[in-house]
């Protein structure tokens, strides 16, 4: 009888322990998300990371989203000029910036890179007309880019 | 979080759709500066005038947002040609004396306005 309590015992401790790590873990969790933990960002109307990469990740407020290269998200074309490529940028970049419930106002900051910098003003006349006001900051360099892209943009978004 | 748009005339006027900073979440975000005179709008030729000019178009919108170059946090520098790398040192180390930002620095094959070096940085207010 002396055995049988002894091990009932045993056992409520060790059940007890149990419950204790997982509320624990529970709590750690939570702490994690109050305190940076970040939230990735994926939409179908974006295209898939051709890499290790999300389209994009929440943290403390703010929205970043990986360089947006100008393939469409449902055909996997690239378009032919500078033109029709900013286009196809600039929506996949709305598309993941919108999935985070913000809109192109609430961009802060883009930087974007081109493979030859004497398409600067086409693509500044195409950026215009999505950023029409309060326009976030910008960095803008000539770089070579991934599947012969002629633009590349990301952005740092501060979301409402 | 609201953003509010930083604007000086001690640094030259954006030369696209952009405004010179954003300020968001406690944090200023600076567009890339290019070595343009705010007065005149002339390019001075060297790589130390270049950097002088852009560390000091940077250091105006940093100080119209009412912060010192010892808030900036994160640097980018963009230099067209990596040989200029210590000269661009020299000259930026004199505006962060002490406790220096982050930093990534890489060589671009171009800028805007033939520039040679660019910096955009992230402040914390």
């Amino acid at each position: 009888m002396k055995t049988l309590v002894k091990l009932s015992f045993l056992f409520t401790l060790m059940l007890s322990y149990t419950a204790c790590n997982q509320s624990q873990e529970a709590e750690e969790s939570t702490k994690c998300c109050d305190h940076g933990g970040k939230v990735i960002v994926h939409t179908e109307n974006s295209p898939k990371a051709i890499g290790p990469y999300s389209q994009g990740n929440i943290a403390n407020g703010f929205l970043f989203t990986s360089g947006q290269l100008p393939i469409h998200p449902k055909t996997g074309e690239i378009p032919k000029g500078i033109e029709a490529q900013t286009v196809q940028v600039l929506e996949n970049l709305k598309a993941i910036v919108e999935e985070a419930g913000a809109t192109l106002e609430n961009v802060v900051k883009c930087t974007v890179y081109l493979e030859d910098i004497g398409d600067f003003s086409i693509m500044n006349g195409v950026y215009g007309s999505y950023f029409k006001q309060n326009y976030p900051a910008r960095a803008t360099v000539e770089a070579s880019l991934a599947k012969g892209a002629l633009v590349e943009i990301d952005a740092i978004v501060a979301l409402p | 979080m609201t953003k509010k748009i930083v604007h000086t005339k001690k640094s030259p006027a954006a030369i696209g759709p952009y405004s010179q900073g954003n300020i968001a979440g406690g944090f200023l975000f600076t567009s890339g500066q290019l070595p343009i005179n705010p007065e005149n709008g002339n390019v001075p030729t060297s790589i130390e005038e270049q950097t002088k000019q852009v560390m000091d178009n940077l250091k105006a919108i940093v100080e119209e947002a009412g912060l010192t170059m010892e808030n900036v946090v994160k640097c980018t520098v963009y230099i067209v040609d990596m040989n200029d790398f210590a000269i661009v040192n020299e000259i930026y180390a004199t505006y962060f004396p002490e406790n220096p930002p982050a930093r990534a620095t890489v060589e671009i094959s171009a800028l805007a306005k033939g520039a040679l070096v660019e910096i955009d940085a992230i402040a914390a207010v």
